[in-house]
């Protein structure tokens, strides 16, 4: 029992810890920007797929391919405002949340079809970034990289949470969530926040991509599961906000393994969305969300 | 030190603004009075750039500042406290007023100004750690009154600041606006209570569908009882 529940703990954190940092980036733009990042998938994978071409080219340390990662999907991120999203922005006439969220998935469909072609269907390795793995309790044992992937989870997010709470721009973009004219009137320029909160997010998403790669390689699709994650956790959530990411992430850990430890991991989804749409009926705005007001 | 020249503004196909002129001098409290639905508030956010005008000529302390981006207007020292109060509801009082900041590039300048401005508010200091969202109504005034005066404005702009306030709280916010004055900050109030700023204006415009109909000294404005019994339903 005592093992299960050393099992349970991890677990919690690993999954909750992974899961927060591959949503966190569409909590931030539909926060600042209120686009669901429809790409923010293809970013992910993107992420994976820098670090296998650092690593196998340049033979270089995963540790390197991770620092490319998040340097290639910041830009990417980047570029994905100006391609679909910039463009939207205050045109009279259009629904712009609308319009955003397909605009990005026609980007991230392009993107992934260039990789497709560039990089082939098939699945390649990523070496983990720590290798070895450690015993908790006899019958229970976790690997190095899992400790990891806890361990810049949780450091990464703490380091996003001082940005936003106490950088100049970091509570800039907390205001523009919460009010963009206020934080306009406040000298906030508008569209340079939009910029870094697409960048910032393109590279919680190239980490994410890095995390994930040992364990489930890279390969083209390799973002669709991430996406499809992300959607689930800020709408469980509460669109556009952090903390409710956070506990979302978290307790959606706990109910996967949970079930998968003590059920069985047939019954994890099953369990999982029943929690999700029981809540959803109770509050339909998510853990922390509140009803949004539309962007410019 | 504020000019706004015969200037046109609406939104979308709707005009409001109808070649609407002011000149708010340095030093001074300009009003601009009238009725609800003519147009004060969108001549605020035409003045600090939400708004876009069709034409005229906005000036600030000799500079074009006519369809200029909010934050160069705001970084030119024209700051406008917008009506409602608009706070960030789920930041503490200190992070609302930091932001008001934003244009204070230094983290030190930042604090610096971030404690004058809880002295000049000291109700404020005791709520510095709560998010606005549970503030009172008036302490939420008070929230956007030193929000503004974080921005180090030479110029404020201020959108109905007794919106919605019992009278003592009026008082108290007018007084807070005096503070204001007396570090050397020239303000402009949207009012629509004459009253409220008979003994505090120096100069007041009357705006009525979305021109000016008369202006002149408060006591002048009055003076004239035709135009306050039709424009403000005041019978002198």
């Amino acid at each position: 029992m005592s093992d299960q529940i050393v099992q349970l703990m991890s677990s919690t954190l690993i999954q909750g810890s992974l899961l927060a940092v591959i949503s966190m980036g569409m909590t931030l733009v539909y926060g600042a920007l209120r686009v669901l990042n429809m790409a923010q998938g293809v970013l992910v994978m993107m992420g994976g797929f820098v670090g296998y071409s650092v690593t196998t080219s340049l033979h270089a340390s995963p540790w390197l391919g991770l620092l490319a990662a998040l340097v290639v999907t910041f830009i990417a991120g980047v570029l994905t405002y100006y391609l679909s999203v910039k463009p939207l922005i205050g045109r009279r006439g259009v629904d712009f949340e609308m319009t955003a969220f397909i605009s990005t998935f026609a980007l991230a469909t392009i993107m992934q079809n260039l990789i497709l072609i560039g990089y082939g269907p098939r699945q390649k390795p990523f070496p983990p970034l720590l290798e070895g793995s450690i015993n908790l309790t006899t019958s229970v044992s976790i690997t190095y990289h899992q400790i990891l992937i806890g361990v810049v989870g949780i450091v990464s997010l703490t380091f996003l949470g001082l940005f936003l709470s106490r950088s100049r721009y970091g509570l800039a973009i907390t205001a523009i969530s919460q009010n963009l004219d206020a934080a306009r009137l406040m000298g906030v320029p508008v569209g340079r926040a939009y910029i870094i909160t697409m960048g910032l997010a393109g590279s919680f998403a190239g980490l994410a991509g890095i995390l994930l790669a040992p364990v489930y390689f890279v390969s083209p699709n390799a973002g669709d599961l991430p996406l499809l994650q992300a959607l689930i956790i800020v709408i469980f959530a509460g669109l556009g906000s952090v903390k409710g990411t956070l506990y979302a992430a978290y307790i959606i850990g706990f109910v996967s393994s949970g079930v998968g430890i003590f059920l069985s991991s047939t019954y994890s989804l099953p369990v999982l969305y029943a929690v999700i749409v029981g809540l959803l009926i109770v509050r339909p705005n998510g853990i922390s969300g509140r009803p949004q007001e539309v962007r410019l | 030190m504020l000019k706004v020249n015969r200037i046109c503004s609406g939104y979308g196909d709707t005009q409001i603004l109808e070649e609407l002129s002011l000149d708010a001098k340095q030093g001074e409290i300009t009003v601009v009075l009238g009725p609800n639905g003519h147009g004060k508030t969108t001549l605020l956010r035409t003045i600090s750039g939400l708004l876009k005008t069709t034409s005229g000529e906005i000036e600030f302390d000799g500079t074009s500042i006519s369809n200029e981006q909010p934050e160069n207007i705001v970084s030119m020292g024209l700051t406008h406290i917008p009506q409602g109060d608009l706070l960030f509801p789920d930041m503490t009082v200190e992070e609302n007023l930091l932001v008001g900041g934003f244009t204070l590039k230094n983290r030190a300048s930042r604090e610096k100004k971030l404690k004058a401005a809880l002295e000049m508010f000291p109700q404020l200091g005791q709520r510095r750690s709560q998010r606005t969202r549970t503030l009172s109504g008036g302490e939420r005034r008070m929230v956007a009154l030193a929000r503004g005066y974080m921005s180090d404005a030479k110029f404020i702009m201020i959108d109905e600041p007794s919106l919605g306030l019992a009278p003592v709280l009026v008082e108290e916010v007018y007084g807070y606006i005096s503070t204001l004055t007396g570090t050397g900050v020239s303000v402009l109030i949207v009012e629509e209570n004459f009253s409220h700023i008979k003994n505090f204006a120096d100069m007041v415009y009357l705006v009525e569908s979305g021109k000016v109909v008369a202006s002149g000294p408060p006591a002048q404005v009055a003076a004239d009882s035709a135009v306050m019994a039709t424009y403000l339903g005041i019978q002198v």
